[in-house]
């Protein structure tokens, strides 16, 4: 192959890389289904859900607050109203088990276990405590958790939504106790 | 051969300059009217505080994480980590006494989601969730 003829070749594929840079690099990607519910929601959904029962709304509110300090979280806001409470907490990450074991772990003893840990991991917990609309002495409590890991340099490593059945039953574990105790107290 | 190279630093001009910075987009993009008539839903209830419920239990259905919620502006804010970071704002407001106004608002990374159908896509869920809230189902 002669000089020029491989300087052209190269332009043209040059030309190629850049048209499909131009095209894709600064498109908005708005993926067709994001606002779709998935198949799963009903199995997520009943994951995330218990019916609880309690003597009064303040009750379970203040067993619920109780449980997510028990869990060493920061309770950010409350919106008693709408039974909203917010919660976050940041822990070390070991990046060699970034998957169930490691939230367990990090949600009920907090980040000091992992003394080889490398990143940060950014636990962010919702709350919704809700009266039963159908029965009277029942909340509906929905608890979601989602979680950001940052490496060292800041970057995020991990963006996810936790899902196992596992971390929810025993949250749930944890504020039936809770609840016990705060009924008992009184 | 020369021609390439025009063409080829005409192409380089553009892709830089399509993505360059661009000053702060405070006022966003898109005509204000066609958006709000996008992202708003109107029901035929007065009752606020179960729209929010519906609102915060189709954002949960929809793997969201409710950042904040405030009963008396009507108004609740979500994340969702999966894949893209989505945030969405919700706005619950009564209109004339008579009907409750619902408007949503996307954004998927630093993009803001302008399309009708994914806008469409939550108030098929939200009808659904509207619909069990107001027949007290849980």
């Amino acid at each position: 192959m002669s000089g020029a003829s491989w300087g052209r070749h190269g332009l043209k594929e040059c030309l190629s890389l850049l048209i499909v840079v131009m095209l894709g690099g600064c498109a908005a990607k708005i993926p067709e289904s994001a606002l779709r519910l998935p198949e799963s929601t009903l199995d997520v959904r009943s994951i995330q859900t218990r019916m609880l029962e309690a003597p009064s709304e303040t009750d379970i509110l203040a067993a619920t607050i109780a449980v997510l300090q028990d869990m060493e979280f920061n309770i950010e806001r409350i919106e008693k109203p709408l039974g909203v409470i917010t919660a976050s907490k940041v822990t070390d990450a070991d990046s060699a088990s970034e998957k169930f074991g490691l939230i367990l772990l990090d949600l009920f003893f907090g980040g000091n276990n992992y003394s080889t840990a490398q990143d940060d991991q950014h636990i962010t917990l919702t709350m919704v405590v809700l009266p039963s609309l159908s029965r009277s002495g029942e909340y509906r409590v929905r608890i979601t958790i989602q979680r950001v890991i940052y490496d060292k340099m800041d970057r995020i490593k991990v963006l996810e939504r936790i899902d196992d059945a596992e971390t929810y039953q025993r949250v749930f574990d944890n504020l039936r106790r809770s609840l016990f105790i705060q009924v008992g107290e009184k | 051969m020369s021609r390439l190279i025009q063409l080829l630093a005409l192409l380089a001009a553009l892709v830089l300059a399509g993505c360059a910075t661009s000053p702060a987009n405070v006022a966003g993009s898109g005509t204000q009217l066609e958006m709000r008539q996008i992202q708003t839903r109107q029901y035929d209830t007065l009752d606020k505080s179960m729209t929010l419920r519906s609102v915060i239990a189709t954002l949960q259905d929809l793997g969201f994480t409710i950042d904040q919620a405030d009963a008396d502006l009507g108004t609740v804010t979500a994340t969702r980590l999966h894949e893209y970071t989505m945030r969405m704002t919700v706005t619950v407001v009564e209109r004339d006494g008579q009907r409750i106004s619902v408007r949503a608002n996307a954004r998927i990374d630093e993009d803001p989601v302008t399309d009708a159908a994914t806008y469409q896509d939550f108030f098929v869920v939200l009808d659904k969730a509207m619909f069990l809230t107001l027949h007290k189902v849980d």
